[in-house]
């Protein structure tokens, strides 16, 4: 035969639902949710344990991610090099996370290893050593960290973004990981002091994901956590943010730039919200994906940009909307102006075919997303951060479902063009600076 | 651990190579298809041209509009993309299974007439979105020429390697229609490429779909091989000394390595996983934690089929510590590596880690499905992703050292370092 001139009908997915769990709690009191996954030869095993990142001190602020990134650094038991020789001995993958609300603490390894890779885990989180050498180092590090990111366009847009969004009196204005004032003065006196506060069995949640066929998950964790004994009352809740607003333009000179990196944004809903679910249909409309209606013209039409993407995106308390990617230094007022015409047209009105679309997109690439364990992992992590029920995916996914065209714009117009938008550029500034001004979108920030 | 991933092959009569693996434990699967075409093949003057098919092919074919293959993928729930890199280029899709026919239709319709939807107008756009990521991936980013500085030190002028699958911006200015038509005429068919269905999905319904909507088209001239890119080690030093506006003091180190599928690109790999891996490697202890002279060393092998492989360390210099320093502790580590060899442990730890990455590589239908199109396209034997961990278990510390020995070497590199330009007085 020849090639058919149409596509293919597709036959619709049958029901779907996250992957279930079973809960134990360990002798400690600390909640386990095992998720058995057939086929995932690799668990992820991750401790979650709720840090509202408010309550570092302001003059100390990273404090929290060098007592995370220390955790591993030599504990009661082995050296730093040892500790770390022991695990990957065992095939172990280790790693740390700290956001706004919450540290992770995590390893991949083959369920072959389980036992004693979790073990080692439970050493790091319950029995740090906090040397003043590895300490040090981490700050030295943590220095050199900077430096980089200062190098980085896309890092340079997110920070000034975020400083400009937020009020200075919401932690999340400044880095997470701490800027060069907070993060000399710090020694292992402070670190062990934070941890002291703020981590012990009572804030955290273990994870696990992977195939348990013939293994005791629950004794194995057990086993490891059940004697931490840490008096740690609940953790506090997160503050509301407060936002800025306005029309404003941040310009980050960045002598040598060879394109414009670019934030534009504004304050967005976060879990609790109603506007949570059609706020992701209206994003994947408008720049959620490579057919969105902003790379539909700055990509494929024009050629101005490799791509952007848009999201809604939130922690425990407070979200944000932003569009971002980079666009080549000549065109960036013209790119600039595309964006900021199609973010306010698409307050007009989302068509019905658009959003169904989305919603189908959204809804059905589900099973995808869930199939590794680490992403299971991720997701239910994600879930306890932020507050909500760790099958929320389900939640969200019928409220997406359920979204019609006026609800996924009316989420969009709550938020997106209502108390103005926030441009940010990295770029060439003397390059950029006369057609930012011909765009005529307000004051007009400058930071070097 | 043994693994035993199911796995059936067949050649279509226009010599598509179709592999099925089914695995029914979630309703979606992977379409993943690697075409024998990457930059090794490009000829002098079209350098770039694989990876500007990577945009070319989602614009359009005789029955596709342009843009339609995105959204037609994504509204029944498909991840998509495509990746270009020196010995291939390879399309791929997940989805719910109920959408397997549309992902071979659209697959099959731009192998068979991408031509019929390839004019100026989107040759034009897609070059200027090309040099946009370029201008992203490589020009806007400290250290980003890193490695156009590296393999044009490491390999000859014209070798298959000496060139990015980026291109030269020169030759994609300087390409017309005709010559963009000619290399797809060239490259693009089904008896150069191998097409992997991976998921839930009986094996008899996927080589029947394949046949359906792969089996009418023809098969084009056996394409030219890409030159033969056979090569030894490296015997003399070749640096590249750049003064830049860095964040910080780079330098890296690349070697010639033999080529993938042997045993002593395995050893090799696990050579530099013992120097450079995880926080147990030898550079990270001494250069990161002991000296601290370094703020990261990373490094590993790259293996590749044409001949040759390459690999590389780096190290980035702690704040006021002299680059010279970090590059004297890199080269005593690899000829002290070469001289004295790997302890039993050492070994034993690379390995593990090396199984656990190849167990994540195929813990998805999509990971699996890429592997299998790769071991099946460029060492003919898709069964190798069920070996794999055997070949990597078999290496010896013996095999591990005379690999460093002969190929990782002080006396045989090429080296870019970057450092600061100095603030002036």
């Amino acid at each position: 035969m020849s090639q058919m001139t149409t596509p293919p009908p597709v036959s619709p997915p049958g029901p779907w639902k996250f992957p279930e769990s079973t809960t134990t709690t360990t002798s400690a009191g600390t909640p386990v949710h095992i998720f058995d996954r057939p086929g995932q030869y690799v668990a992820t095993v991750r401790v979650t344990v709720a840090m509202p990142l408010f309550v570092e001190p302001r003059e100390l602020e990273g404090v929290a991610t060098i007592m995370s990134r220390t955790l591993d650094e030599g504990t009661e038991l082995h050296s730093a090099n040892d500790f770390a020789a022991a695990l990957e001995r065992h095939g172990a993958a280790y790693g740390v996370d700290v956001s706004s609300d919450a540290l992770h603490v995590e390893i991949s390894v083959p369920v072959s290893h389980l036992a004693p890779a979790v073990k080692l885990l439970a050493e790091a989180i319950t029995r740090p050593a906090f040397n003043v050498a590895d300490v040090g180092r981490h700050v030295t590090i943590r220095l050199g960290e900077i430096n980089q990111e200062k190098a980085n366009a896309g890092y340079r847009a997110r920070e000034a973004f975020a400083a400009y969004l937020f009020d200075a009196s919401t932690r999340r204005s400044r880095p997470t990981a701490g800027t060069p004032d907070t993060i000399r003065p710090l020694t292992n006196v402070q670190v062990a002091e934070f941890y002291r506060n703020n981590i012990g069995p009572a804030r955290a949640q273990i994870l696990f994901a992977g195939d348990a066929t013939g293994v005791d998950v629950a004794a194995i964790v057990d086993d490891a956590f059940g004697d931490w004994r840490a008096e740690v009352g609940p953790a506090l809740e997160t503050p509301e943010p407060l936002y800025l607003s306005g029309d404003r333009v941040v310009l980050v000179d960045r002598p040598g730039s060879v394109q414009s990196q670019l934030v534009i944004g504004c304050a967005g809903p976060d879990r609790r919200s109603a506007a949570w679910g059609p706020a992701a249909v209206a994003n994947h409309v408008v720049g959620g994906t490579i057919t969105s209606r902003v790379d539909t013209v700055l990509r494929e039409e024009k050629g101005y940009t490799y791509g952007t993407r848009s999201s809604f995106a939130a922690p425990r308390k407070g979200g944000t909307f932003t569009l971002g990617g980079a666009v080549r230094t000549e065109v960036t007022g013209a790119a600039i102006g595309d964006a900021l015409r199609i973010l306010r047209e698409a307050r007009d009105g989302l068509t019905e075919q658009e959003v169904q679309e989305a919603k189908d997109s959204l809804t059905l690439t589900a099973p995808l997303r869930y199939e590794q364990a680490d992403s299971i992992i991720q997701q239910v992590a994600s879930n306890i951060a932020n507050g909500v029920p760790i099958d929320f995916a389900d939640t969200y996914m019928q409220r997406i479902a359920a979204t019609t065209a006026e609800q996924a714009t009316a989420a969009y117009r709550e938020f997106v063009g209502t108390n103005g938008l926030l441009v940010v550029v990295v770029g060439e500034a003397k390059d950029v600076r006369p057609q930012l001004t011909e765009l005529g979108l307000g004051d007009l920030i400058e930071l070097t | 651990m043994p693994l035993n991933y199911p796995l059936a092959e067949q050649t279509l009569d226009n010599g598509l190579r179709v592999v099925v693996s089914s695995d029914r434990a979630v309703p979606i699967v992977a379409v993943n298809l690697w075409y024998d075409v990457g930059s090794r093949h490009e000829p002098p003057g079209l350098t770039g041209f694989a990876h500007l098919f990577e945009h070319l092919m989602f614009q359009g074919s005789r029955n596709v509009q342009s843009g339609q293959h995105f959204s037609l993928l994504e509204t029944v729930g498909a991840s998509l993309n495509a990746s270009t890199f020196f010995d291939r280029t390879n399309y791929f899709e997940s989805l719910p299974s109920g959408g397997l026919d549309l992902a071979l239709w659209l697959e099959a319709d731009r192998m068979g007439y991408l031509l019929d939807a390839l004019n100026q107008e989107n040759l034009d756009n897609q070059r200027d979105v090309v040099k946009e990521e370029k201008r992203q991936s490589y020009d806007n980013r400290p250290y980003g020429d890193s490695y156009e500085r590296l393999v044009r030190l490491l390999f000859p002028e014209n070798h298959p390697y000496s060139h990015m699958t980026i291109g030269s911006m020169a030759d994609l200015d300087a390409a017309s229609l005709e010559d963009v038509h000619a290399f797809f005429r060239t490259h693009y068919g089904p008896n150069n490429a191998v097409l992997t269905i991976v998921g839930d999905v009986s094996v008899e319904d996927a080589f029947d779909a394949a046949k359906r909507y792969f089996g009418h088209l023809p098969a084009i001239p056996t394409p030219p091989p890409a030159p033969d890119g056979t090569i030894g080690p490296l015997t003399e030093v070749l640096r590249d000394d750049v003064t830049d506006d860095v964040p910080s003091d780079l330098v890296t180190m690349m070697f010639r390595l033999p080529p993938d599928g042997t045993p002593e690109l395995d050893a090799a790999g696990l050579a530099l996983d013992v120097l450079a891996a995880g926080q147990s490697g030898r550079l990270n202890r001494r250069l990161v934690r002991d000296e601290q002279i370094a703020q990261s060393v990373s490094g590993g092998a790259l293996p590749l089929i044409g001949g040759v492989s390459f690999g590389t360390l780096t190290g980035i210099a702690s704040d006021g510590v002299d680059l010279q320093k970090v590059e004297e502790a890199l080269l005593e580590e690899i000829e002290k590596l070469a001289e004295s060899g790997i302890t039993a442990d050492e070994l034993a730890t690379v390995q593990a880690q090396a199984e656990r990455d190849w167990l994540e590589q195929l813990s998805t239908c999509a990971g699996r499905a890429d592997e299998i199109s790769h071991h099946a396209l460029l060492f003919g034997d898709p069964n190798r992703i069920n070996t794999r961990i055997d070949h990597i278990r078999a290496v010896t510390a013996e095999q591990v050292q005379a690999a460093a020995r002969e190929w990782i070497r002080a006396s045989g590199r090429a080296q870019v370092t970057y450092r600061r330009t100095e603030e002036e007085a």
